[in-house]
């Protein structure tokens, strides 16, 4: 076991170290145990940052290790690390924001109930999370998968009291199971065929053709091993989850649900990315694409400050996936990593806005808080602007280098493709037009909290928001250092010297698209020969031997086509979203800041229409559907039980009562009668002999 | 004349046999019924001398000196019952006493 690897097992187990101490020994701890748990994750990102300052500098690095957890006879259950440029990426993300996440609820969780269970389950979920990026199998990522959503299930319930935090957290897990049945199938899938789990054997046996179902099953493995994605990820239709687990503490929205959570889908994606066949991918980039626009609509509309993060983290969600789908593999990845700091930069910001005011979450009854909240503000914006962006971020980069993949996607599929990068760009002129309106509304003009008291009941239960109605003032440093920390992440200079080019970060030099492993599309052979020659000037093929490495080298030139239209459409991509995103943010300010109502109502109406896809869409098609389907089917199961089963069981009842009817009348009870039957056996039984 | 054979003695018997299986499957008079028992237990005992005659051994006989021991006394026994059952059921007509039916 190499050094690397030994210090990757030391950061997977630090945070479950740090979960034991809380759960068991939390109540005895100084302080409840905060310090120790957050110095114990900022132990485990010292450690990633060691390795991933190894594993970066080389290029190509992979290294893997296993370990037989059992020996089933005729097969061996390996686990096992695989630590990779991708992995080492990972894991600085995660323990980052983690670290950062435990320093701020130090601040914003003082003085709650169950203080020391919180760092617990933030523990156990930093664990899992790791466990999914170390992972180098597909049953150890579906286990650890199934931790995080345990995990997340906790900590959305974390205030006990609340019902809709209770039925937050259900609607969470269940969401999340329905995708992981899909998931679990496609890995079963692969299994049935490969007899492993382990990745690389199974990139390595697709690759020598050994999948023996043929290329359409291929793709139902790779869409269903995707509905782990969508389930995980929330994707439509499995995102109704994620605005409802806003109802956990804004510490943890920002650690679970915008930052590494809801990335574990895009890193499956990841690792599955070279079995997944062109087919599988068009799904994937079209429900990614889907997301982003739609939940870019719900936002412009929503009054709770963290529901309208909530959507925009739905949104950036479906750009990632989108990314994976049209084949911007490292952009993809690229988003997620300058995401997760600025989303956690905003969700944090907005629980400083929250602390601040005493648990106000409404932002109608926000405003002014420009002044009194200097730091707050500041970063806020920084990473606000990444978000929208706007050059001079970190999000554009990742942005644009998506959208450039999108139209390059567009140019090689023709046709329907065009549906993607439309809806795309379409999401990066509502993201800070809905973002700009939440600027405008919490940091702007007056402050309104008291228009909350006139619409309110006289006897309404105002708690203690009302007592300590005095000062707004900034939050404590505890909880302004990390979001310092982030702002300064989201800022250019993190990934790239150049503010205008993402494609000179060091990032798309460190991970690169890997090459698939999956054969030609449908149309065949003949089809291939002739798009081969039109791409490559490639040479014709053979025999049958070298088909199935032509069908390799036919995919492998579609991805190089991919990233070549890509690199051309840049230039265009580049203009066309800084201006959407300084288009939006001026939108955002005539409609918000000036009031011009005529401004905002378009948009307001697409945002009610749009919201039909949301809770009323899936309750009448998939919980009521569902619902009803339960009941006809019971009805006639209970039928089925009722007439055949029962109606079998009283037929032989009643058999036996006629049986007993005729044979009744032979016990007549009088001697005579059996001296009769007596002399008819004797003689019956001489005759039969003599016969 | 012809001379009485073995054959006469086996049909008579036979005959006594018949008359008293007639008797006892008929009649519903229970004392009736034990007169066709005496009749059947006469035809047996008729048959066994018979054959002892015809074949010069004693031990049909002797068989037929346990039987009339054993009529008589079943003879009694059955008389007893049927005092019994006329004290139970008030008569001693076979075909009434059916309690014992289904």
């Amino acid at each position: 076991m190499s050094d690397l690897i030994q210090y990757s097992i030391y950061i997977l187990l630090l945070p479950l170290l740090s979960f034991g101490l809380q759960i068991f020994f939390g109540k005895k701890l100084p302080r409840k145990g905060d310090f120790i748990a957050t110095a114990l994750i900022a132990g485990a990102l010292v450690l990633s940052l060691l390795v991933a300052g190894s594993v970066l500098g080389q290029e190509n690095f992979q290294q893997e290790w296993n370990f037989t957890w059992a020996n089933l006879g005729t097969m061996e259950m390996k686990l096992g690390i695989l630590l990779d440029n991708i992995t080492a990426v990972m894991l600085v993300v995660v323990t980052a924001i983690s670290f950062l996440v435990h320093l701020f609820s130090i601040g914003y969780m003082a003085g709650e109930p169950r203080y020391e269970q919180y760092f617990g389950y933030l523990g156990i979920f930093t664990f899992s999370m790791l466990g999914i990026v170390l992972a180098n199998n597909l049953f150890a990522i579906y286990c650890f998968w199934e931790l995080v959503g345990l995990s997340s299930y906790l900590l959305i319930g974390f205030y006990l009291e609340r019902d809709s935090a209770a039925a937050a957290q259900k609607k969470a897990f269940m969401l999340n199971r329905v995708g992981d049945i899909g998931f679990w199938i496609g890995i079963l899938m692969l299994f049935a065929q490969f007899q492993t789990f382990n990745y690389q054997e199974i990139y390595q046996n697709i690759a020598d053709g050994k999948f023996t179902w043929g290329e359409e099953w291929l793709t139902v493995a790779g869409v269903l091993l995707f509905m782990g994605c969508v389930g995980k990820s929330a994707q439509f239709p499995l995102h109704t989850w994620l605005p409802d687990a806003m109802e956990g503490p804004t510490p943890v929205s920002a650690l679970i649900h915008a930052a590494t959570m809801v990335a574990a889908g895009v890193y499956l994606l990841a690792r599955v990315f070279v079995i997944l066949t062109p087919d599988a991918l068009a799904i994937i980039a079209v429900i990614g694409a889907v997301t982003a626009f739609f939940a870019a609509t719900i936002a412009i509309t929503q009054n709770d400050i963290k529901r309208v993060l909530a959507y925009s983290t739905l949104s950036q969600l479906g750009y990632m996936v989108m990314g994976m789908g049209v084949g911007a593999f490292a952009a993809a990845l690229f988003h997620l990593v300058t995401h997760a700091f600025f989303k956690a930069g905003l969700f944090l910001g907005s629980g400083s806005v929250i602390h601040a005011l005493h648990h106000e979450q409404d932002m109608r009854y926000m405003g002014g808080l420009m002044k009194k909240m200097p730091i707050t503000f500041a970063t806020f914006t920084i990473c606000l602007f990444a978000l929208a962006g706007l050059p001079l971020f970190t999000g554009f980069l990742s942005k644009d280098a998506i959208l450039a993949g999108a139209v390059g996607y567009a140019n090689v599929e023709g046709s329907w493709a065009i549906v993607i990068p439309v809806l795309g760009f379409s999401a990066a002129l509502l993201t800070p037009f809905y973002m700009g309106r939440q600027w405008f509304m919490v940091f702007f003009g007056e402050n309104r909290a008291n228009q909350k008291l006139a619409t309110t009941n006289n006897h309404h239960h105002h708690e203690h928001s009302d007592q300590h109605h005095g000062e707004v003032h900034e939050s404590a440093p505890v909880m302004t250092i990390p979001l310092i920390v982030l702002a300064i992440m989201s800022c250019f200079f993190v990934f790239s010297l150049n503010p205008l080019d993402g494609e000179k970060s060091w990032f798309m030099n460190v991970v690169k698209t890997p090459e698939t492993k999956v054969g030609v599309p449908k149309e065949g052979l003949q089809g291939a020969a002739q798009v081969f020659s039109a791409i490559g000037g490639g040479k014709p093929i053979e025999t049958e031997e070298t088909q199935h490495s032509a069908m390799a080298y036919f995919n492998d030139l579609r991805q190089q086509k991919l990233a070549e239209e890509t690199h051309r459409a840049h230039t265009t991509v580049v203009s066309l979203s800084i201006s959407l995103a300084l288009a939006g943010l001026v939108l955002a300010f005539l409609a918000y800041s000036k009031n011009i109502g005529s401004i905002a109502s378009p948009f307001v109406m697409l945002s009610k229409m749009m919201s039909w896809f949301n809770d009323t869409f899936m309750e009448g098609a998939f919980v009521k559907g569902t619902g009803n389907l339960g009941v006809k089917l019971s009805s006639f199961s209970g039928g089925f039980d009722k007439l055949v089963v029962d109606g079998l069981v009283n037929l032989t009842a009643t058999l036996a009562q006629i049986i007993g009817l005729v044979f009744r009348k032979l016990q007549t009870g009088r001697v005579q009668t059996y001296i009769a039957l007596l002399l008819i056996a004797v003689v019956g039984y001489f005759f039969a002999k003599l016969v | 004349m012809p001379e009485i054979g073995l054959n006469h003695y086996l049909v008579l018997s036979a005959i006594l046999f018949s008359l008293g299986l007639f008797g006892i499957m008929t009649r519903r008079n229970a004392v009736v019924v034990l007169m066709g028992v005496e009749l059947i237990l006469n035809a047996a005992n008729l048959n066994l001398v018979a054959f002892s005659k015809y074949n010069g051994t004693m031990s049909g006989v002797m068989f037929s000196m346990f039987g009339i021991v054993l009529a008589a006394a079943e003879a009694a026994v059955a008389l007893a019952i049927v005092l019994n059952i006329y004290a139970t059921f008030k008569t001693v007509d076979v075909g009434e006493i059916d309690t014992m039916r289904e």
